[in-house]
């Protein structure tokens, strides 16, 4: 019970301070409003700019049948004489210009190692019979090597999706012409040619808006019904892990503040005072810990619904959310209680507060910052997961994503270890300092 | 029961590294009276506090605070005890009523019993119109008041309060010498630290004198001053001295101690009226002026002058 007054005391100190009101609440959304209004504009605008993704290509087709494509439904695009060379037509045509950046190389072996180096985010590497397994209408088959950076996401699912949609056309192409050898007769064959013709002029006339349907960024709501939702779901999706970075860096700095009053009330002179009450250390130590739980649980949780109502952000399942907002507080809290063991008053602890905080701060939340950048985004991945931040953010991406809760469960015992490590290290040392 | 000592106090020692801040302290305190820790800054009052409060563990030796061991018990030590600390320890973001509400709390009062006292501690102090403030909008004065009401709230049998008068106006340091007096007339058993011979001289029924950590001299204040026998001081102050006048005082016989303090010199005599005219021919002698001369009646300060052969506000 004497735990628990502590714990309500240090609550009403906390939010009777406009700072601390600010600090937790209005900053994180504050920051995260800052990058609504930044990105609602361009989002409302359709002007999003998605960054280019790097396709090196190793065109080995050596043709077979001839075709050729009107150029006119390929803008700025050329004739094709193979199957490989359509493709290569396609990919470097104007519309494709906004989404993708073409190179060539003289082989696969070269193609493959761009991406390795990441001078490139995805290889295609078209083989020589190409074009022979395509017109071989019996038993052909023509496939393509799709060579990614497994860290990337964004550009090689645009890849994919371009080349899907070729490729569907393409079998098209090949379901037509067999009909049409069933169905002519043999002195109809000569039309072939025109058939198919016309089959892919068909077909790649559909794709004109193509840029529009090739980004398939998932959103929270499960359906995009017009060009507005689209737009606010884009929108979401780069302000939501914004906002949980935010949340989590500011909840960590609520930790470490909440946990701070344990070396301000040493200076306060109250908590030798306590020490001096029928009130045991164990029982002193406690309430001091669970104002810190308390007081972060109560940002997350406000922060989680404030961020839900005002900017509509969708944190996932109920279950997956309640794990990772779990998550978060356990391991600030102990964050907090941790990093204050070391010092000996707030004096230490305020210059190495902002320092130790924004670090580790930033090193777990650089995937969110570099999402978009190949190098950044795999380097962002390891370092992350060396804090506990990188690994909290990492929780509350997956309940965003959502991602299977097994998978949110494991982030957040992975947490939870951090946090064990964190509180038995800092009330072991905080033991010692008061024994 | 009520012959039983309030608090016993047993060859007390407590080092801090290499510093041995009390050495072998003993004395008891019986039920009901005031009784004083006297010694000037470091001498060793507030360590001996905090092993009795159960803040510090003694090197060696025990105490006994109304039959409560401080090394065995320090939970039944800590029920029977209020303390009040040197230092004001205060939420001074929460309101006076909420501070003794909590430390209420600590002191294991709930509910109504805790509403009654809180009011009730308020009045004490003369807080109660003002109970709702919170208390870093109070002055000094106030917040001692307070710091003082939080270690009556449970109404202990035995309060230490630990320099209380330190840095606040004469106006406050009354007010709390005046409810000194009153918890002693409630049957209160209180232990009071201080560097003011006067607060001792007039509040306390024994006096311990302590120096470096030691108790040099321990009794009622008439049993003290005897110590000096018929010596008297005087206090002097002395113009254009280049520091022979007082090595020639020091020489001078019938004079036992002589200390200077914030520039007023304090001369230890046999007899004032042989002695005093030495002092004034060493001075002239030496060429230096006396421009005051203060004969005084023995007291604690003379005790401690002549003790430890220096002023006690040195």
């Amino acid at each position: 019970m004497k735990a628990i007054d502590i714990a309500i005391k240090d609550l009403t100190r906390s939010f009777r301070s406009a700072f601390a009101i600010i600090f937790m609440f209005g900053v994180p959304l504050l920051v995260t409003g800052m990058f609504y209004f930044m990105f609602g504009n361009t989002a409302e605008n359709g002007g999003f700019d998605l960054p280019k993704t790097k396709v090196i290509i190793a065109n080995m087709d050596e043709g077979g049948p001839r075709f050729q494509v009107n150029p006119k439904n390929i803008p700025g695009g050329r004739e094709a004489d193979t199957m490989g060379d359509l493709i290569v037509s396609i990919l470097e045509s104007d519309e494709m210009a906004d989404l993708i950046e073409v190179s060539f190389a003289r082989d696969p072996e070269t193609a493959r190692a761009s991406v390795d180096i990441q001078q490139a985010q995805v290889a295609l590497i078209i083989p020589p019979d190409f074009s022979e397994q395509f017109a071989d209408m019996e038993e052909g088959k023509a496939v393509i090597e799709f060579y990614q950076d497994p860290t990337l996401t964004i550009g090689p699912a645009v890849m994919r999706s371009i080349l899907n949609r070729f490729m569907n056309g393409m079998s098209g192409v090949k379901i037509a012409v067999n009909v049409f050898i069933d169905e002519a007769d043999t002195s109809d064959y000569a039309m072939t040619g025109l058939v198919v013709q016309q089959y892919l002029d068909d077909s790649l006339a559909l794709s004109e808006d193509m840029e529009g349907e090739l980004l398939d960024i998932r959103v929270p709501v499960s359906e995009q019904k017009n060009e507005a939702e689209q737009s606010e779901n884009l929108l979401l999706t780069i302000i939501g892990p914004i906002m949980g970075g935010m949340m989590v860096f500011y909840a960590y700095y609520t930790g470490a503040s909440t946990a701070q009053s344990i070396l301000t009330e040493e200076e306060e002179h109250t908590l030798p005072r306590l020490f001096t009450t029928p009130t045991s250390q164990a029982t002193i130590l406690t309430g001091k810990l669970l104002s810190v739980f308390l007081t972060v649980g109560m940002q997350v949780i406000v922060l989680l619904i404030a961020s839900r109502l005002i900017f509509g952000i969708q944190w996932g399942n109920f279950t997956s959310v309640i794990l990772a907002a779990a998550g978060i507080i356990l391991s600030a809290s102990s964050f907090g209680v941790f990093i204050n063991s070391f010092f000996a008053s707030t004096k230490q602890s305020g210059v190495l507060f902002g320092g130790i905080l924004t670090v580790t701060g930033m090193m777990g939340m650089i995937k969110i910052f570099a999402m978009n950048s190949a190098i950044a985004n795999k380097m962002g991945d390891t370092v992350s997961m060396l804090v506990p931040q990188g690994w909290a953010i990492r929780g509350l991406m997956q309940s965003m994503n959502g991602e299977p809760f097994n998978s949110v469960l494991i982030t957040a015992l992975a947490t939870l270890a951090w946090s064990a490590a964190f509180f038995v290290i800092g009330v072991l040392r905080f033991n010692r300092r008061y024994v | 029961m009520s012959n039983m000592a309030a608090i016993e106090v047993l060859n007390l020692y407590k080092s801090f590294g290499e510093n041995q801040a009390v050495q072998g302290v003993s004395f008891d305190v019986s039920q009901g009276e005031i009784f004083s820790l006297l010694g000037p800054n470091g001498a060793g009052k507030t360590t001996t506090i905090s092993m009795l409060s159960c803040l510090l563990r003694p090197n060696e030796g025990d105490a006994r605070v109304m039959g409560h061991s401080i090394r065995t018990d320090a939970m039944g030590v800590k029920s029977v005890l209020g303390v009040v600390p040197q230092e004001i320890a205060l939420y001074e973001d929460l309101t006076a009523r909420e501070n003794l509400s909590f430390w209420g709390k600590m002191y294991g009062l709930r509910g109504l019993e805790l509403k009654k006292r809180v009011g009730e501690v308020l009045e004490v102090i003369g807080l109660l119109d003002r109970a709702n403030e919170r208390v870093g909008k109070y002055s000094g004065g106030m917040k001692r008041r307070v710091n003082i009401g939080v270690s009556l709230l449970h109404k202990p049998k035995v309060i230490y309060m630990d320099e209380p008068t330190v840095g606040i106006d004469p106006q406050s340091r009354r007010s709390i010498l005046d409810s000194v007096v009153a918890l002693k007339d409630q049957g209160m058993t209180v232990l009071y630290t201080t560097h003011y011979m006067e607060e001792a001289q007039e509040l306390s029924n024994h006096i311990a004198i302590m120096d470096h950590g030691k108790m040099i001299a321990c009794g009622t204040h008439d049993e003290l001053v005897k110590l000096v026998g018929g010596q008297t001081r005087i206090d002097l102050t002395l113009h254009m001295d280049d520091g022979k006048t007082i090595d020639a005082w020091r020489d001078i016989e019938g004079v036992t101690h002589v200390a200077a303090e914030n520039g007023t010199i304090a001369v230890l005599v046999n007899d004032s009226n042989i002695v005093l005219p030495k002092l004034f021919e060493a001075a002239t002698n030496h060429s230096a002026r006396i421009t005051s001369v203060a004969i005084r009646e023995p007291n604690l300060e003379a005790v401690f002058l002549h003790l430890t052969g220096r002023a006690l506000r040195d």
